[in-house]
């Protein structure tokens, strides 16, 4: 099964601050790692290392044990990589932008067309004789989105998957990706926090270069308590009923005649006793935490930078 | 998920989609029928074909005009005078071709997503270059060859098929390719050090075409034989076929003043080109090796 690993990997651009700073981790598959973190925090820097596109400044990065600055042949040989924007050249169509891919990859005639026809049906492409340059950036990012799983590669790394995707787009590649990490190793960075709670088992929280939390999804939820909840009653609901919530939540705030948003200490006492108060009130349809859990500890963990309020 | 005890195999594989291990060769082929597929339908690719066609054309039709018997006299009878004198300009046709194709070939790789799209296979970089390489020297030999065939077809029209030097034509439409290969050379090494594929492209027209030029009339101004210009090296297209060449000319300027010029031997200006690509090359598959995505 396929791994990644950076070891005391670091990266500096000239006499600039390094983008990454003696980072090191390993992955084996199969499994999916969510790569987060604010812009600018070395995520697409780390990936590019891993398939060498950049030279470490120190340390080493292996694909499947083996390092892209030795053999790159042979460390990109069962991995398929979806870096910033990939574009095959516009002239060609969307069936000889995927068999170039599928022949470096080893396939024969026959597989590249059947791989082709996998990733058609997977990733719903466009008609395959349409020329690259005709496609809209959706079909574009799924065609370079087939291109990484041309050859079924046991690392998949993705940066972004879902830019530029429609909502409809979006759900597909998450389908896929929870398809594909139960035989592969898929280590994606994102800024789309729904996209890695449905998809990830594992976080890497990256800030400023360096590892701030890596860890299960699962447990990092449990040490995050989300302080803001939204409420929805079944009836209407006058705005003076909500004294009694001022009590116990930090404050209340009125969105409609039927949902409040209360804002609280976080913890499970406090959360339980508002759930009573609002079921005094009247049936309640709906009690759920307004942020995910994962936003909620990437907002807890990655601290604002000083001219942030 | 956990981290690993061992290192696993380099070239472990999932294992769904039989793979066989590929040659550089394979890959190489690979690349090159890419990039081919690529460039045949390219604006650049028809505009520099229109523009070959359109001046071999005109050319063709005014020697036409001016009657079968004048152009016979004006190039002494002689039929490899007549080709040696139209092939004078296959040096731009190359020079455009070779930055048309060669300018931005690797720096597409890392000012555009092209990069990302291709460097993420397994592929060698040197593979790459190579591939591209042979793609850029087939579509520029499509554009010189169609020159050359213009040419072939002056020399039968006015001379006749049996008096035209075919062996010459032959050995001069090698020198070419040889021009070709090295002016290509150039060309890459300037895109694999300029990231701009534009100015790569622009870069390659003024090195190549004026650059030469100017440092050959500079070099020959001061008394010396410009050995090292390519554009010099360049002349050999069509001295092959020119039975009145002369190395070296002195041209009285006074009283014991002369202006010297020089023109390539043909081994001469193999001998140049040859060693432009044995130069830049090499050098072109070692900077594009280095080069880092940065953008």
């Amino acid at each position: 099964m396929g791994s990644l690993e950076v070891s005391a990997l670091s990266k500096q651009f000239g006499r600039a601050p390094p983008v990454l700073h003696d980072l090191s981790f390993r992955y084996e598959g199969p499994g999916a790692v969510g790569y987060l973190g604010p812009n600018g925090a070395g995520k697409t820097t780390t990936l590019k290392l891993l398939v060498g596109l950049l030279r470490p400044s120190r340390g080493h990065a292996y694909l499947n044990g083996v390092d892209p600055m030795v053999d790159r042949k042979r460390a990109l040989w069962d991995v398929g990589a979806l870096i910033e924007t990939p574009e095959p050249y516009p002239t060609l169509n969307v069936h000889e932008a995927l068999d170039a891919v599928g022949r470096a990859r080893g396939l024969s005639r026959e597989n590249v067309d059947r791989e082709v026809d996998r990733c058609h049906e997977l990733l719903d492409l466009p008609p395959l004789g349409q020329r690259i340059g005709w496609l809209s950036k959706g079909q574009r990012q799924r065609v370079a989105l087939a291109s990484t799983l041309m050859g079924d590669p046991s690392v998949v790394l993705l940066d972004e998957p879902t830019s530029g995707l429609d909502p409809a787009e979006r759900v597909l590649v998450r389908r896929l990706l929870n398809q594909l990490k139960r035989d592969h190793l898929v280590f994606m960075s994102s800024h789309q926090m729904l996209e890695v709670t449905e998809v990830c088992d594992e976080v890497v929280f990256l800030h400023q270069g360096q590892v701030l939390l890596r860890d299960r999804v699962e447990r990092v939820a449990g040490r995050i308590r989300p302080r803001q909840v939204d409420v929805e009653f079944e009836r209407p609901v006058a705005p003076e009923s909500a004294a009694p919530l001022r009590g116990v939540a930090t404050e209340v705030a009125v969105l409609s005649d039927r949902r409040w948003r209360i804002t609280f200490d976080g913890s499970d006492e406090t959360r339980v006793r508002l759930l009573g108060l609002c079921q005094g009130l009247g049936p309640v349809v709906q009690f759920a935490n307004t942020s995910l859990v994962l936003e909620e500890a990437y907002l807890e963990l990655i601290p604002k930078a000083p001219n942030e309020t | 998920m956990i981290p690993a005890q061992s290192d696993p195999p380099g070239n472990a594989q999932s294992g769904a989609v039989p793979r066989r291990r590929v040659s550089d060769f394979d890959q190489w082929r690979t690349v090159t029928f890419l990039q081919l597929g690529h460039y045949i339908r390219t604006n650049r690719f028809y505009g520099l074909l229109g523009f070959v066609v359109l001046i071999s054309g005109l050319t063709l039709a005014f020697e036409a005009d001016a009657g079968v018997a004048a152009v016979q006299l004006q190039q002494l009878y002689r039929p490899s005078e007549y080709l040696s004198n139209y092939l004078v300009n296959t040096g731009l046709f190359v020079v455009l071709a070779a930055a048309f194709f060669g300018g931005d070939a690797l720096s597409v790789d890392f000012s555009t997503g092209t990069g990302y799209y291709m460097l993420v296979l397994p592929i060698r970089r040197p593979v790459l270059l190579a591939g591209r390489y042979a793609a850029a020297t087939l579509v520029t030999l499509a554009v010189v060859g169609v020159y050359y065939v213009f040419g072939a077809a002056g020399a039968v029209y006015f001379f006749g098929a049996p008096s035209v030097p075919w062996s010459l034509w032959l050995e001069s439409l090698g020198v070419a390719i040889l021009f070709a290969l090295a002016a290509l050379s150039v060309a890459f090494c300037i895109s694999a050090f300029i990231r701009s594929p534009s100015a790569g492209v622009l870069v390659t027209v003024l090195a190549l075409y004026v650059g030469f030029a100017t440092l050959q009339a500079t070099i020959e101004l001061a008394g010396f034989e410009p050995w090292f210009s390519l554009s010099y090296a360049g002349g050999a297209m069509a001295a092959v076929l020119d039975t009145d060449f002369v190395h070296i000319q002195n041209i009285p300027l006074g009283e014991d003043q002369y202006y010297t010029i020089w023109a390539a031997t043909v081994s001469e200006g193999l001998e140049i080109m040859a060693a432009y690509v044995a130069v830049f090359l090499p050098l072109s598959a070692y900077l594009y090796q280095r080069k880092e995505s940065t953008g």
